[in-house]
């Protein structure tokens, strides 16, 4: 038993990593050599497919999705954690109103109002810019659940109350006492925005005609498509792309996962 | 909760209001409106650019009586869902089940399976297509290679195995987001019952399916309905599975591979810029998520209380 669930374990987790594997393998080869067979080791034309990438305005659009992402953390987390403090910690009149309303919002797929979303963005002039796929995570349902769930549970009441008799004002109390405690909460919700805006591909995809403003995804799915299909250049493009989530997400998968299991889903 | 007591002066009063208002204000403006802008403009013929023409319901019903592509793409979801839902909760269920005991590599495991879930569908469906090709794919080889198969099976262009690939995409994709929501409710449950359970000589297995399975009883519902609603949006995965590297092409054989929010992007977007149409496309497939997560969380809840 122990051993079938051991290798069924070992055999996911191999499952799971063999693509990148795969992907990092595939950009060190000459890209006619991909359709011969199946390359399990590395070759050696690494450094010519990552040249080709940098010869493109890969640079440019490097910087368009970091700034996007950057954007979109910034904003959807700030403004998540604003009113689940207003929700969590506070008695007011609109309290339950507001927390339905998050509740039913999420609900609400984003899809419904992306024409819509377009034709608003067009007419406010925001159309082929990076705005309109920052701008639509500045009020991210989830995210809003996800901090009232968080503060909730892990903000003692007391720590507000003893605050306030010092004579902190509100959003003191917020900035320097409630955010250190609740660090693994907005690091959890960061990584996640971040992934989802960094991959994000369908918005991008139809408000961006000008190559100057593609971010990864639309730039890669685009790449190479002039002169020749290389795939190993995509590949090369693909793991530059895929190394720094890694990274990002290796070093916060402790606070992540303990992030999650804190706010995400309370029965 | 209780009171905050006399201190609650009208200072204070007046700061949840202004913390919620960022976000209130963002909603309205930019998922709000245009969600209301998109059914106004679903009683249109528009493309866009020209001048709007009034056309009331039409929209809808040519939708729903003369598109039968739009209930094909429908029923492609559908199918793709039911088959990599199920087996995404087993998996993911077992997975948590399994990293929860583990005393050493806990995090290990744990870090190297939810990894799929971050990687860039741009990358997973160019990945997927080169393993599946009929050519130089990874399957192919090896399955003629061991002698299953005497010849290269054309995977991505018979109907059914493209579902199934794609179902295999998402499955691929998210049990590790399964198992990680899974483990936060297992770290809920308190360990006494247990240690009860084991003092009454249950075997694990029994264990498993008596006790752990009904206590996170919500957490499928919640899983369960949220990839419902996620899972009629699927378009990244069958898009750049088929026609995400500059070929045009759309709904992959037989249009097998073409999903609701597919089609809609291309009537709307690519083929076409029927903006009035794509908005009523839309809100059926709004209605439609509404419905499917209803009945879902029927039927599960229900299910479970007997």
């Amino acid at each position: 038993m122990k051993i079938i669930s051991r290798s069924f374990l070992i055999i996911l987790t191999i499952l799971s990593l063999f693509p990148f594997y795969l992907m990092i393998v595939m950009s060190t080869h000459y890209n006619e050599d991909l359709f011969q067979g199946i390359p399990l080791l590395p070759g050696s034309y690494m450094f010519e497919n990552f040249t080709t990438v940098l010869k493109s305005n890969f640079v440019q659009v490097y910087s368009n999705s970091l700034i996007v992402s950057i954007g979109s953390v910034v904003a959807g987390v700030l403004f998540s954690v604003l009113i689940g403090f207003a929700i969590a910690k506070y008695q007011f009149r609109f309290k339950k109103a507001l927390n339905y309303f998050i509740v039913i919002t999420m609900m609400v797929p984003t899809q419904v109002g992306l024409i819509g979303y377009i034709t608003e963005m067009r007419v406010l002039g925001l159309g082929n810019t990076l705005w309109p796929i920052i701008l639509i995570w500045f009020a991210f349902p989830f995210g809003a659940f996800f901090m009232t769930q968080f503060m909730r549970d892990t903000i003692p009441d007391e720590v507000i109350e003893c605050a306030r008799i010092d004579g902190c004002t509100e959003p003191r109390i917020l900035f320097q006492i409630v955010f250190p405690i609740i660090k693994s909460g907005l690091v959890t919700l960061s990584i996640l925005i971040f992934v989802w805006s960094w991959n994000n591909y369908l918005l991008p995809l139809i408000t961006i005609n000008d190559s100057r403003w593609y971010t990864i995804p639309v730039f890669i799915s685009n790449l190479g498509i002039v002169h020749r299909t290389d795939y190993a250049a995509r590949m090369a493009a693909l793991t530059m792309t895929t190394i720094p989530l890694l990274i990002i997400f290796i070093l916060g998968s402790k606070t992540f996962i303990k992030g999650v299991t804190a706010g995400a889903v309370k029965g | 909760m209780k009171k905050s007591g006399a201190g609650y002066s009208r200072k204070i009063q007046m700061w949840p209001y202004l913390f919620a208002l960022p976000f209130v204000l963002s909603y309205l403006i930019f998922q709000l409106f245009p969600v209301g802008y998109s059914f106004f403009l679903s009683l249109f013929d528009w493309n866009g650019v020209s001048d709007r023409e009034f056309i009331g319901l039409k929209n809808y019903s040519d939708l729903l009586f003369h598109d039968p592509l739009f209930w094909k793409s429908l029923r492609n979801t559908i199918t793709i869902m039911m088959l990599a839902i199920p087996l995404t909760i087993g998996i993911g269920l077992l997975l948590a089940q399994l990293t929860f005991q583990l005393v050493k590599g806990k995090r290990f495991f744990q870090t190297a399976i939810f990894t799929p879930y971050i990687t860039t569908p741009v990358a997973i469906g160019f990945i997927f297509s080169y393993m599946f090709d009929w050519q130089s794919g990874i399957l192919n080889t090896i399955l003629t290679k061991i002698g299953v198969l005497a010849e290269p099976y054309y995977w991505l262009q018979t109907p059914f195995t493209a579902q199934c690939i794609i179902a295999l995409m998402f499955v691929w994709k998210n049990f590790g987001y399964f198992m990680t929501i899974y483990l936060a409710g297992m770290t809920a449950i308190p360990q006494d019952v247990y240690e009860a359970a084991k003092m009454d000589g249950s075997s694990s297995v029994n264990t498993f399916f008596k006790i752990t399975l009904p206590l996170l009883k919500n957490i499928s519902i919640f899983l369960i309905v949220t990839t419902i609603i996620t899972g009629f949006q699927l378009f990244d995965e069958p898009k750049l599975l088929y026609g995400g590297w500059g070929a045009n092409t759309i709904g992959g054989p037989d249009n097998a591979a073409l999903t609701v929010i597919w089609k809609f992007v291309d009537n709307s977007f690519i083929s076409d810029s029927r903006m009035g149409y794509g908005s009523a496309m839309a809100y059926m497939l709004f209605i439609f998520i509404v419905i499917f997560s209803l009945i879902s969380y029927r039927v599960t809840s229900g299910k479970a209380d007997k």
